[in-house]
C-alpha cells in the first residue's frame, strides 16, 4: 500500500486510527471550525477531529429544522447527528464560525445532544482587545475540558502539542510548495486526501505518514500532461471527488483557498510565547476566513499571491449554495480577478457532490478557454 | 393629536422640494412616499412627522459638511449624536423602499451583477449594493457595523467598504450573557463591550478630527435612558387586555431609538407613544376594536406590506399584533450619573438591542424571549414570518415553537418569505397562510 493509499483510508468518518485511539480508552471530540484550536484538545490527550458529513445522502431533518435554505453542509450534519452517525464522538465543540454552524450546534444540542459540548465565542475582528477576549475564551475552554474529562492541561503539555502541530504545518507546507513545480508531483485530489487526514487522525501518526509521503514523492515523476493549472477557492469543501472531477477533465489543481487549505498551515504558532497567548494570536491573526468581519482586502491579496506563486492559469470559485459569506467574498474576488484579467469560473454547489454533468460541461468549457489563451 | 391639515401637508411638501442630489434621490422618494402615506395614517402623524425630519436631516448634513455615518439597524446612534455626526441607518433603504416596491429594481440589479440572491443574502442590505452600483445610494463618510446578528450584514458591509473605500469600523459582539442569573453568564462581557466602545470613540475622534465631548455624551445618555424609560412603560401597558394601541405602534419605538436615540426628539416621540397607550388603558379602549386574538410576532414586519398586513389582521380577525422583534425594544433604563455608568449603559444597550439581545447567542436567548413574550402579553398565537436568507433566525423558529407549545400550549405558524420583495411570496400567499392558521388552529 502506498502512503497515498493510506491517506485515503482516513476519509470515512470513522477511520482505523480513530478506532485504535478509542480502543486505548481515549476520547475523541468533534469540532466544527478551523478557529477552534485543536492543540488545546490534543494536549488533554483527546483526539480532535473536524466534523464532516461524509456519506450523507438526504436531509429531511435538516430541511425541517434548519430550513431548506440553510447550506447543505449544516443540513447534512444535523441529519447525521440525528441518525447517530456521530455517536463515536465523546463530544462536540463549536463556535460562531457562521450563522448556519452556530444554529446547527443549537439544533444538535436540542435534538441529538452529544455527551459533552462546548461553544467558543470567537471574535469577529482582530485587535488587541479581541485577542485578549479570545485568550479568555481559550482559558475557559481549557478549564472546561479539564473539569469534564478530569485531565490536566499544563503549559508544558500545551508547548509540546504546539510543537507537534507545528511539525505538521511545516511538513504540509513543504509538500504543498512542491505544487509550484512546473510538473507538480501531486494532484489536487491527492492533496485534499492529505488535508482531510490532517484533520482526522492523531498528529504523531499523521506526521509520520507525511514524512514518508515526502520521501516517496521525491522518487515520483511530476505531472505534466495537464491542460491548465487551477486554483480552487471558496466554501467549506471536504470531498476529494469534487476535485477529481476537475482533474479528470485535464485541469490540475495546484493551489487552493478553502477551509482546509494552506491558511491552516502556512505559518507556525509561536513556540516562545505563553502557549495560550500564542494560540490566540495565531488563530486570530493568520489569514482569515470570510467569517471575520474585517480583513477582506488581505484575504483577496492572499489569493492573488497564491495565484502568482503557483503560476495559476485560472481560478475555480466554488460556492456552497446558500452560503452568504462566500457569496459576498466571491463577489469581491471576481471583481479583482476581472481587473487583473485572470480567468475564473464561478460554480455553485451542494455539500454532496451532485449535478456532475452540468459541472463537467462548465469545467470543460473553462479549461478550453484556458488552453486557448 | 396632530391633524394632517393642508397647512401641515404644504409645509412639508415645500421643505421636500428642490434638488436633493442624485445620491439622495431615494431618500427624497421615501420622504414623498411617507408624506403621502400620512394621509391615510392619521393616528401616526406625530411619529411620521419625526421620520420626515430624519430624512431632511440627512440631506442637510451633507450640505453643511457634517460627516454621515452609515450603521446597521441594531445599534443605537447615541455616540453619533454626541459627536454631531449624521446617523444614516443602512436599512432605512430596504425598509423604507419596500412598501413602495422600490427595492425591486435594485435587487434585480444586484442579481444581474452576481451579488447574491434572496435565499442566500438578506435583502435588508442587498438593495444598497444595487443602488450604489447605479449611483443611487449616498456614500457615507464613515461605516460602522457589528459582527452580529448575521453574516449577511457583516459581508454586505465588507463589500460596501471594498466598493467605496469608506473608512470602516467593526465591533465584536460576543455570545455570552451579562445577567448574573443566566447559565451563559460571563463576568467580563460588559467590560469587553465598554473597551470596544471606547476604542470606537477614539477611532471616531481620529476620523472626524474632533474631541469626544464628555458632557454631551452624558446628556445624550441621560436623554437616551429617559426614552428607554418611556418605552419600558409602554411595553408594560401593552400587557393590558385589550391591547391599548394598534399593531404598528411598537415599531416606532425601535425606529426612533435606532435613528434618533439620545436626542430630545426621541424623548418626545417615545413619551407621546407611551402617553397614547396610557390614555387608552385608562379609558379601557383597545387599539383594535373588539380585540379577539393577540398575536406575537417575534420577527420583523413583512415590510413590503407597510401597515396593510396588520390592518387586514385587525379588520378581518380582530387580531392585534402586540409587537414585532424590533419594536419589542427591551433595553431597560440605567443610571447615568457618572461617566462610567454612561459607558455601562451604552454597553448594555449594545448587548440587549432589539434582535441583538435575542439572537446574538445560543438559541435559549430566543426561546426565553418568546416564552416570556407569550406569557407576559397573554398571547393566543405566535407568527414567525421568516426571511429566507435569515439563516440564524429561521433555524431557531422550529425549536422555539416546539418549546413554546410544550411550555405554554400556544400554537405557532412559521413560514418563509422575503419581507423586502413582494415577488418572492406575494401578499395573497402570506395572507392565505395566516388565514388558515387563525381560522383552523387558533380560533
Amino acid at each position: 500500500m502506498t502512503v497515498l493509499e493510506k491517506f485515503a483510508e482516513a476519509l470515512p468518518l470513522q477511520n482505523p486510527w480513530i478506532e485504535s485511539w478509542k480502543k486505548d480508552g481515549k476520547k475523541v471530540l468533534g469540532t466544527f471550525c478551523s478557529y477552534i484550536p485543536d492543540e488545546i484538545i490534543y494536549a488533554a490527550d483527546i483526539l480532535p477531529i473536524r466534523i464532516r458529513a461524509t456519506g450523507c445522502t438526504d436531509t429531511p431533518m435538516g430541511d425541517a429544522y434548519l430550513t431548506d435554505t440553510a447550506c447543505s453542509f449544516t443540513r447534512c450534519c444535523l441529519e447525521m447527528a440525528n441518525r447517530k452517525q456521530y455517536n463515536f464522538l465523546d463530544g462536540m465543540i463549536s463556535c460562531n464560525s457562521c450563522d448556519q454552524i452556530r444554529r446547527l450546534f443549537d439544533n444538535i444540542r436540542f435534538k441529538a445532544p452529544p455527551p459533552f459540548h462546548h461553544f467558543l465565542s470567537v471574535p469577529g475582528n482582530v485587535n488587541q482587545t479581541t485577542i485578549d477576549w479570545f485568550i479568555h475564551e481559550l482559558n475557559k475552554f481549557k478549564e472546561t475540558l479539564e473539569e469534564n474529562f478530569n485531565v490536566d492541561i499544563s503549559d508544558n503539555k500545551l508547548r509540546d502539542t504546539i510543537k507537534l502541530y507545528n511539525q505538521s504545518r511545516t511538513l504540509l507546507k513543504e509538500l504543498y510548495l512542491l505544487r509550484k513545480n512546473k510538473a507538480p508531483p501531486i494532484t489536487g485530489t491527492e492533496m485534499m486526501n492529505i488535508l482531510l487526514t490532517n484533520i482526522s487522525i492523531p498528529k504523531e501518526q499523521f506526521n509520520e505518514l507525511l514524512s514518508q509521503q515526502l520521501q516517496e514523492i521525491n522518487r515520483k515523476e511530476g505531472i505534466s500532461d495537464y491542460k491548465a493549472r487551477i486554483m480552487l477557492a471558496g466554501s467549506m469543501l471536504d470531498d476529494p471527488e469534487y476535485v477529481k472531477i476537475i482533474e479528470d477533465l485535464g485541469g490540475l489543481v495546484v493551489t487552493d483557498s478553502y477551509c482546509l487549505g494552506p491558511r491552516l498551515f502556512w505559518e507556525n504558532v509561536d513556540e516562545t510565547k505563553n502557549p495560550m497567548d500564542a494560540l490566540a494570536n495565531y488563530y486570530m491573526s493568520r489569514v482569515s476566513c470570510p467569517r471575520m468581519a474585517g480583513g477582506q482586502s488581505n484575504r483577496v491579496e492572499y489569493i492573488l499571491d497564491l495565484i502568482k506563486e503557483f503560476n495559476v492559469d485560472g481560478v475555480i470559485l466554488q460556492r456552497m449554495k446558500f452560503c452568504a459569506l462566500w457569496w459576498g467574498e466571491i463577489f469581491i474576488i471576481r471583481k479583482k480577478l476581472k481587473e487583473l484579467n485572470i480567468p475564473f469560473l464561478d460554480l455553485e454547489r451542494e455539500y454532496m457532490v451532485s449535478g456532475v454533468g452540468a459541472m463537467k460541461t462548465r469545467v470543460q468549457g473553462f479549461l478550453e478557454v484556458l488552453e486557448s489563451r | 393629536m396632530k391633524k394632517l391639515d393642508e397647512e401641515f401637508y404644504q409645509k412639508y411638501k415645500k421643505l421636500g422640494r428642490g434638488s436633493w442630489g442624485k445620491e439622495f434621490l431615494l431618500i427624497k422618494g421615501m420622504y414623498n412616499g411617507m408624506l403621502n402615506l400620512m394621509k391615510t395614517q392619521e393616528e401616526f402623524i406625530e411619529p411620521m412627522e419625526t421620520i420626515l425630519k430624519i430624512f431632511l436631516s440627512i440631506g442637510k448634513a451633507r450640505k453643511e459638511g457634517r460627516s454621515i455615518i452609515m450603521y446597521p439597524f441594531n445599534y443605537g446612534p447615541e455616540l453619533f449624536h454626541t459627536m454631531n455626526l449624521q446617523p444614516l441607518m443602512q436599512e432605512l433603504f430596504s425598509v423604507g423602499l419596500a412598501p413602495f416596491h422600490m427595492n425591486e429594481p435594485y435587487l434585480d440589479f444586484s442579481n444581474n451583477v452576481g451579488y447574491g440572491d434572496n435565499p442566500t443574502l438578506c435583502n435588508a442590505s442587498r438593495p444598497l449594493i444595487g443602488a450604489y452600483l447605479q449611483g443611487a445610494a449616498p456614500v457615507p463618510d464613515l461605516l460602522f457595523f457589528l459582527s452580529t446578528p448575521c453574516n449577511s450584514l457583516s459581508i454586505n458591509y465588507q463589500v460596501f467598504e471594498s466598493l467605496t473605500g469608506v473608512p470602516t469600523y467593526n465591533m465584536d459582539i460576543p455570545y455570552w450573557a451579562c445577567e448574573q442569573d443566566s447559565e451563559f453568564y460571563d463576568p467580563t462581557i460588559l467590560e469587553y463591550i465598554i473597551t470596544q466602545s471606547k476604542e470606537f470613540i477614539g477611532w471616531l475622534e481620529k476620523q472626524t478630527n474632533q474631541k469626544f465631548n464628555i458632557e454631551n455624551f452624558q446628556q445624550t445618555m441621560a436623554r437616551l435612558n429617559e426614552a428607554r424609560g418611556y418605552i419600558m412603560e409602554f411595553n408594560e401597558l401593552l400587557k393590558t387586555v385589550p391591547c391599548p394601541v394598534p399593531s404598528m405602534t411598537g415599531f416606532w419605538n425601535w425606529f426612533f431609538m435606532t435613528t434618533i436615540g439620545g436626542t430630545a426628539d426621541a424623548v418626545d416621540v417615545t413619551k407621546y407613544t407611551r402617553d397614547r397607550a396610557a390614555e387608552s388603558v385608562k379609558e379601557g379602549i383597545g387599539g383594535v376594536e373588539d380585540e379577539k386574538i393577540r398575536i406575537g410576532w417575534p420577527y420583523t414586519h413583512v415590510f413590503f406590506e407597510g401597515p396593510e398586513l396588520f390592518n387586514w389582521l385587525e379588520e378581518t380577525y380582530g387580531a392585534v399584533t402586540i409587537m414585532d422583534i424590533l419594536g419589542y425594544y427591551k433595553v431597560r433604563p440605567q443610571k447615568t450619573e457618572t461617566l462610567e455608568e454612561c459607558y455601562e449603559s451604552l454597553a448594555t444597550g449594545t448587548l440587549d438591542y432589539s434582535m441583538i439581545g435575542s439572537c446574538r447567542g445560543p438559541v435559549e436567548y430566543y426561546i426565553d424571549y418568546v416564552i416570556d413574550y407569550v406569557k407576559d402579553y397573554k398571547l393566543d398565537c405566535v407568527i414567525y414570518p421568516m426571511q429566507y436568507a435569515c439563516k440564524h433566525a429561521f433555524a431557531m423558529a422550529r425549536i422555539t415553537s416546539e418549546v413554546v407549545k410544550e411550555e405554554t400550549g400556544i400554537p405557532s405558524l412559521i413560514f418563509g418569505c422575503d419581507p423586502y420583495d413582494s415577488r418572492e411570496v406575494p401578499s395573497e400567499a402570506i395572507r392565505g397562510k395566516i388565514s388558515d392558521f387563525l381560522t383552523q388552529i387558533v380560533m
